[in-house]
């Protein structure tokens, strides 16, 4: 089974435990959630940095690595996956960036403060939300449990980072009282451009986002509250040095209301409801780049609503998970040109011709312990697709004749079988499931990819893309330390990629030329992963990390952005209430590079990190003040997933303080 | 509790009016072109006991190709003459005082279920107050023949979608294209309709004015017009579209083609006018580099049009 959970593998189980067993008193439940939620609330961070963005978190978890145009908003890759073949949902909640350009992956709208932790799953056991190939992220925002008597709860976190002059602020305050809990954050980050190992400014790398939450529930009976969420988040002058054209304006509302009940000794045990809305709008703006030949207007709009209803159900050894999930988003993006000569007319096109897609699925896993040592997993999901384009006859200038309207019949389907004895953990597992194209793959009219330099035109009648997947961990684990080795393999059919077109020539002025998203035959994905950790002493931990991941097409050419072979090690080293830590990094030279898909070979990089905190009280508050350097040794470097090699960032000095209130 | 509630309904109408106004895109077509689908009277003539009305789009006669309407009707009776025979032909008058005329459909086709006689003529230019416009219409009634002659105002053509060109082919004759159709484009596949005519060089020297055979003009037959559109503006590069399909002769003696466009704004249709045997009379092949910054250089032959 490969649940990889980012919390602490203990937690996880405990968490797990947490939401089906039911007390005799609903108040003890509540409070059982309290504890873990409390144990979850640190783990926003790194091994290396207390204070980190939600990227930089993601950035520590084994299968996922990152596209990045800049400083900001990286675009996760889950198992070396885009995101058109993950799903990721805040608490459940679709959520559909509002770039062509994929600037706004879902993770650029929360940050660090509101989450509790982020819930990764590999392939087709992330399929519960929505249909999936690579897997499913969760981003579980932080949730304060009603408590018995009235307890207010706070943090408040600022730092500086040296290499960009980045100055954040961020703050969360929860109240919690028998009848009402209330959780709140504000945050905001200011940054300047970053300098790269040659200690050269790389320009448009400033970014500057603005980011609160709200949640409140309320207790309705003794076994039911009802709880309203928000997250307002707002990105401004945020610079894409990989791009063409940087960010004026990014924001972000997404609601929620909840409906939970709590069952007594009945086989459901939890009944959690939840009605959504979020819309996001999002412009970029080249006006900062006056080097551009042709000015652009390119806005773009992202709204959805949604439902999601599950129920828990659990029986002896038997628990199962039920849940309807449905969603209707509306994707629009517009591109204006403006000719040299103003008074002309503009010329106009849109990127994301008012694609609609509609969700619905019904998804149950199941899990059954079928002895001490041994449970098997398994689980699915049966989803229907529904795609409309309202301005359809752009879709007809590539595709004659493309349907307006298509529905889509995604099924998923996936089993784990797991066996543990004395230390000794195993996992077999394989999966099968569809997954619709993104609207850009279906209905996307000249999106420029500034990666390949290539016009992308979307095709509606593209097929499903078929995952079929296998999976096997193994592992071994006593009191010193513990040893995981993780591998899975998808072969995918009609894997979806952009192809160059004979026909239609570039409309962007920086394009080389047209390509169209077409079904390659198939494709094979292969992700091995290592994960090792040893305690050399009672205060000094070891970790290290290995991975390595090949991608092929049905012609054995490499598919773009698969991660060379990796690695990650790291020392920790504490002493009363001091905490040292040091790491190493790196990617070996990426051989398997895809030049058809606009790579070039990548040299290889070692970073070196170090850190040390310092924790004290003032006044009974928990405060701990870090201080680190990334990239010590101001290597300069690119990775294999930088956008147009843009070198990532020198020797960076940070700082920070935390006090818990 | 209130003041919470307040702060979320704020943020919710602040953040969903968006910042920026979205496009309307059926606004943003009808920018630069109008579509006319209403045949209106342009001008009213009467004839002994007859007024002849005669409608186009609109109620106004554009350079360029115009579909006519004619009604005849019987002022005594008010009965409308059906199934006679009607001619039509336009006479221009230069400053000078040399005359011509332009292609256009000389007998009129009565249509029974409309009522009217239709046909067509494809002005090749404004009236002003150096040059002038007439019409010639007869028809016979019985024994008895009419013969109108009205002066009519032809205006400019606001509409670079039903643009024309006239030329002289490498075959020494001349020639004549107008666009018919689509009037408003969109961002999509078109149905590009367009006239092709020649005019009939006289082998006789002119007889009483108005001598048919010295303004003879007739739509070619079973030529092909080939097409390659692309965008003027240097910046978008000669920037052209797929699926394009040049024009041919279809049964109501017109040109059917299609033309996509991928984006508003100005486009060139360059084209290259092959006759039946496949002989170029006029038009260039373009370069189909793309060259940002550029304009590409446009056909001999070409049409420019905006939307
Ligand atoms: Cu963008």
């Amino acid at each position: 089974m490969k649940r990889i959970t980012l919390i602490i593998l203990a937690l996880g189980t405990l968490a797990n435990a947490q939401n089906t067993p039911i007390k005799k008193d609903s108040s003890n439940v509540v409070l059982d959630e309290v504890l873990v939620i409390a144990a979850k609330k640190n783990k926003i961070e790194t091994a290396m940095k207390m204070a980190v963005s939600v990227d930089e978190f993601l950035a520590s978890s084994d299968n996922i690595s990152f596209i990045k145009r800049g400083a900001y908003a990286w675009e996760p890759l889950l198992n070396n996956m885009s995101t058109e073949r993950s799903t990721v949902t805040i608490d459940g909640m679709h959520i559909f960036g509002a770039c062509t350009d994929k600037m706004d992956p879902v993770t650029s709208y929360v940050e660090s403060n509101n989450l509790s932790d982020i819930d990764v799953k590999s392939g087709q056991e992330g399929s519960m939300h929505g249909a999936t190939v690579a897997g499913s992220i969760d981003l579980k925002r932080k949730s304060t449990a009603f408590a018995l008597g009235q307890t207010w709860n706070g943090a408040y976190q600022s730092g500086f980072e040296f290499n960009n002059n980045q100055f954040f602020n961020l703050g969360n305050v929860s109240y919690s009282s028998d009848k009402l809990v209330a959780d709140g954050s504000i945050s905001y980050r200011k940054a300047k451009n970053y300098t790269d190992g040659n200690t050269d400014e790389v320009e448009h790398s400033q970014y500057e986002k603005f980011n609160t939450s709200l949640g409140i529930a309320y207790k309705t009976t003794n076994l039911s509250s009802v709880r309203v969420d928000a997250i307002f988040d707002k990105a401004e002058d945020v610079g894409y040095p990989a791009l063409p054209m940087d960010l004026s304006l990014s924001r972000a509302l997404i609601t929620s209301v909840t409906y939970k009940q709590f069952f007594e000794d009945k086989l459901i045990k939890v009944w959690d409801t939840k009605v959504y809305f979020n819309t996001i709008e999002h412009y970029m703006d080249d006006t900062t780049r006056p080097e551009n030949l042709v000015h652009m207007d390119m806005p773009g709009w992202s709204t959805t609503y949604g439902l999601l209803s599950k129920v828990n159900l659990k029986k002896e050894n038997y628990s199962s998970e039920i849940q309807i999930n449905a969603y209707d988003n509306l994707s629009i993006a517009e591109m204006r040109m403006y000719p040299q000569d103003r008074s002309e007319t503009t010329m106009f096109a849109y990127s994301w011709p008012w694609v609609t897609t509609r969700y619905a699925g019904l998804s149950i896993s199941n899990s059954w312990d079928i002895s001490e040592k041994s449970q098997l997993n398994f689980g699915g999901t049966l989803g229907l697709n529904y795609n409309y384009s309202k301005y359809i006859e752009f879709n007809w200038i590539f595709h004659p004749g493309a349907s307006q309207e298509k529905t889509r019949f995604l099924p998923n389907l996936y089993a784990s079988y797991q066996f543990n004895a004395s230390g000794f953990e195993s996992s077999i597992g394989g999966g099968y499931g569809h997954r619709a194209p993104s609207v850009s793959e279906g209905y996307g009219y000249y999106i420029y990819n500034s990666f390949d330099r290539y016009d992308y035109i979307g095709d509606p009648d593209l097929e499903n893309e078929i995952s079929y997947e296998a999976n096997a961990s193994a592992g071994f684990k006593n009191k010193k330390g513990s040893i995981k080795a993780q591998v899975n393999y998808f072969y995918i059919q009609n894997y979806i990629i952009g192809r160059i077109l004979s026909q239609g020539s570039p409309m962007n002025y920086q394009s080389v030329g047209v390509k169209g998203y077409t079904s390659l035959d198939h494709a094979t994905l292969f992700n091995f992963s290592m994960h090792a950790n040893y305690s050399i002493l009672n205060n000094l931990h070891w970790k290290g990390t290995l991975t390595y991941a090949r991608g092929l097409d049905e012609n054995k050419n490499n598919l773009p952005f698969i991660r060379p072979l990796s690695y990650q090690t790291s020392l920790h080293y504490s002493y009363q209430k001091i905490g040292f830590r040091t790491s190493f990094n790196g990617d070996l030279k990426q051989i398997d590079y895809s030049p058809e898909y606009g790579e070039d070979e990548t040299p290889s990089y070692t970073n070196w990190n170090i850190s040390a905190d310092y924790t004290f009280y003032i006044k009974n508050y928990k405060t701990v003040f870090q201080i680190g350097a990334e990239n010590v040794f101001n290597e300069y470097y690119s990775t294999y997933a930088d956008w147009g090699n843009i070198p990532r960032m020198g020797r960076n000095i940070f700082t920070s303080l935390k006090i818990d209130l | 509790m209130k003041r919470l509630h307040f702060f979320v309904i704020v943020i919710f109408v602040v953040v969903s009016s968006c910042t920026v106004e979205k496009t309307d895109y059926e606004a943003e077509l009808s920018t630069e072109t109008t579509e006319y689908i209403e045949y209106e009277n342009v001008t009213s003539i009467t004839s002994g006991d007859y007024t002849v009305n005669l409608e186009a789009l609109n109620g106004t006669l554009y350079k360029g190709y115009n579909e006519i309407h004619l009604s005849i009707i019987n002022t005594v009776t008010s009965e409308s003459l059906q199934d006679a025979e009607v001619t039509f032909l336009p006479i221009f008058t230069d400053a000078n005082g040399n005359t011509s005329s332009c292609p256009h459909a000389y007998n009129l086709e009565y249509d029974a279920t409309e009522d009217y006689y239709s046909g067509f003529a494809v002005f090749t230019s404004e009236s002003d107050t150096t040059v002038s416009w007439q019409l010639y219409i007869n028809f016979q009634v019985d024994t008895q023949s009419y013969a109108i002659n009205q002066t009519i105002t032809v205006e400019e053509q606001t509409n670079m979608n039903l643009n024309m060109t006239a030329f002289t082919g490498s075959d020494n004759e001349h020639y004549f294209i107008a666009l018919v159709s689509p009037q408003s484009p969109g961002v999509a596949e078109n149905n590009l309709v367009a006239g092709i005519y020649k005019y009939n060089q006289p082998t006789e020297a002119e007889g009483t004015f108005p001598d048919l055979s010295q303004y003879s003009y007739s739509a070619v037959q079973d030529y092909t017009l080939l097409l390659d559109p692309r965008m003027p503006e240097a910046s978008m590069g000669n920037h052209s579209s797929p699926n394009n399909e040049d024009l041919i002769m279809e049964s109501d003696s017109l040109y059917h083609g299609v033309v996509n466009y991928t984006m508003t704004g100005n486009w060139t249709l360059n084209f290259i006018l092959q006759n039946a045997e496949g002989e170029t009379l006029k038009g260039t092949e373009v370069s189909t580099e793309f060259t940002p910054g550029i304009e590409g250089a446009k056909s001999d032959l070409y049409i420019d049009i905006l939307f």
